[in-house]
């Protein structure tokens, strides 16, 4: 089983004049400059409000085992894009592209999720221009 | 020719009068044409589960500067420029970009399509579709609230916004909150049912509900203040229009205060369209009153329960976030 954990790092620009309309206040609870990269097995799914939570058990280069949370859209929404527990079955290796936490947790906000075969679930939601913006729950 | 150049400004005046009377014209005998299904008790049948995700934004954008409407072929264009807006970020471009528009395709659910009016914005007065200034004593209350906010961005709990915290959010925009009923990020469904003396009205995102009384009864003293005010209904013709006020000093949706006193009314245009207008009025904020309108499409689905305290993880992340930040501010200081 072939896990990789990559963390990128990447140059920000412009952050205080984009308002962000994440989920609560994108910028008070992840970090931006922390774009990281988690492959690993899923090992829990919880369909649960305001935000759903995707756990996934991700193996080191150094063959340790860390548990990661990634947080992922209401369930609400997946539901009516057709995004259920069976969609997501627990024992499956996924790749998740998010963002970390600030807090330094092994938590992170879920962007979109690949499947092994490449299938990729991605909500294709309708995102507002930035002036709209504002924080989400 | 001076004669010439006025007699051809008037012709292109009136003509262009004609064109916005045609299209007003039109919608309303449209809206005429149609009878509505009636309730056992007579009422018009407004029941259902209706959508208000729509991607006309609130206020209309420079691009379209005096425009209020858009012809057919422009709506098709705006349309299509409004999805190719929520493109799929890549890891190419910058971070900024990716969590602005690629992160939010994630979690945001607020349809695909313009208003069915061809609107160039949701607020339809004043007619330049812009929410109007506020006055003196408004902006020194805006100005007084953002420099809260940027001195005690999360003290704790109570300095984190409504929706955040669970608590209301009908409405959005401006770090506020309603009603009126906004389009938000997802969850952008309602449902209302009628008894005879009652209106409910269920909105999906948090949960929020209505018991709407239609028997007359007076308000609410001023001193009982309810985070979604306090609301009366009755009925003019076919329409259906809900009156509300005693709202608290903490939501302060578009900038308003609890002076704010809001005027909805719903009106069926069709089978599955029910035209929900508003108008927002604050003395105490705002210059003059304002009035947006969304028409609403029947939601082949259901309501689904929006428990936001269920698991609002989101707030302990917050909180940790911000004494992260500290510490680290702390430590670079100290070095």
């Amino acid at each position: 089983m072939r896990i990789l954990l990559i963390v990128l790092s990447a140059h920000i620009m412009f952050f205080t004049s984009i308002q962000l309309r994440a989920h609560h206040s994108f910028v008070a609870e992840f970090d931006p400059t922390q774009p990281i990269q988690l492959r690993g097995i899923l090992t829990e799914v919880e369909l649960i409000n305001p935000h759903s939570w995707f756990h996934i058990d991700v193996t080191g280069p150094d063959g340790l085992v860390v548990s990661w949370a990634v947080e992922a859209g209401t369930p609400n929404t997946l539901f009516r894009k057709g995004i259920t527990r069976d969609t997501l079955p627990v024992g499956v290796e996924i790749l998740v592209d998010g963002y970390r936490a600030k807090d330094g947790t092994n938590t992170a906000s879920g962007r979109d999720i690949t499947f092994p075969d490449g299938r990729e679930v991605y909500l294709e939601g309708s995102a507002p221009p930035a002036q709209d913006a504002t924080s989400i729950p | 020719m001076r004669h010439q150049l006025v007699a051809l400004f008037f012709i292109f005046f009136v003509s262009a009068g004609s064109l916005i009377s045609t299209v007003s014209v039109g919608q309303v005998s449209s809206e005429a044409a149609y009878m509505p299904p009636r309730t056992p008790e007579g009422q018009p049948d407004l029941q259902g589960i209706w959508s208000n995700a729509v991607l006309t934004p609130l206020e209309r954008p420079d691009q379209f500067a005096d425009q209020a409407f858009l012809t057919e072929e422009e709506a098709v264009a705006y349309e299509a420029q409004r999805n190719d807006e929520t493109f799929r970020g890549t890891r190419d471009l910058d971070a900024a970009t990716d969590v602005a528009y690629a992160y939010n395709d994630f979690w945001w659910d607020q349809g695909s399509t313009i208003a069915s009016t061809r609107r160039t914005s949701l607020v339809i007065d004043p007619p330049d579709g812009r929410i109007p200034p506020l006055t003196t004593e408004g902006e020194k209350r805006r100005n007084a609230r953002d420099e809260y906010r940027r001195l005690h961005p999360a003290d704790g709990p109570e300095d984190r916004l409504l929706r955040e915290r669970c608590i209301v959010w009908s409405g959005g925009g401006d770090l506020g909150a309603g009603p009126p009923m906004l389009p938000s990020a997802y969850n952008n469904n309602f449902q209302l049912v009628q008894t005879a003396d009652h209106v409910l009205i269920l909105k999906e995102m948090i949960h929020e509900t209505r018991v709407i009384p239609l028997d007359g009864r007076p308000h609410l003293p001023g001193s009982v203040r309810q985070w979604l005010g306090n609301s009366r209904g009755h009925w003019e013709g076919d329409t259906l229009v809900v009156e509300t006020r005693n709202f608290t000093h903490k939501t302060h949706f578009q900038s308003t205060s609890e002076h704010m006193r809001l005027t909805e009314r719903f009106t069926r245009l069709a089978d599955d369209v029910l035209m929900y207008e508003f108008t927002v009025e604050d003395p105490v904020m705002l210059t003059r009153p304002w009035t947006a309108q969304i028409p609403t499409m029947k939601l082949d689905g259901l309501i689904y329960e929006y428990a936001c305290h269920e698991a609002n993880r989101g707030m302990v992340g917050l909180l940790g976030g911000a004494r992260a930040e500290e510490r680290a501010a702390r430590e670079a200081a100290n070095e």
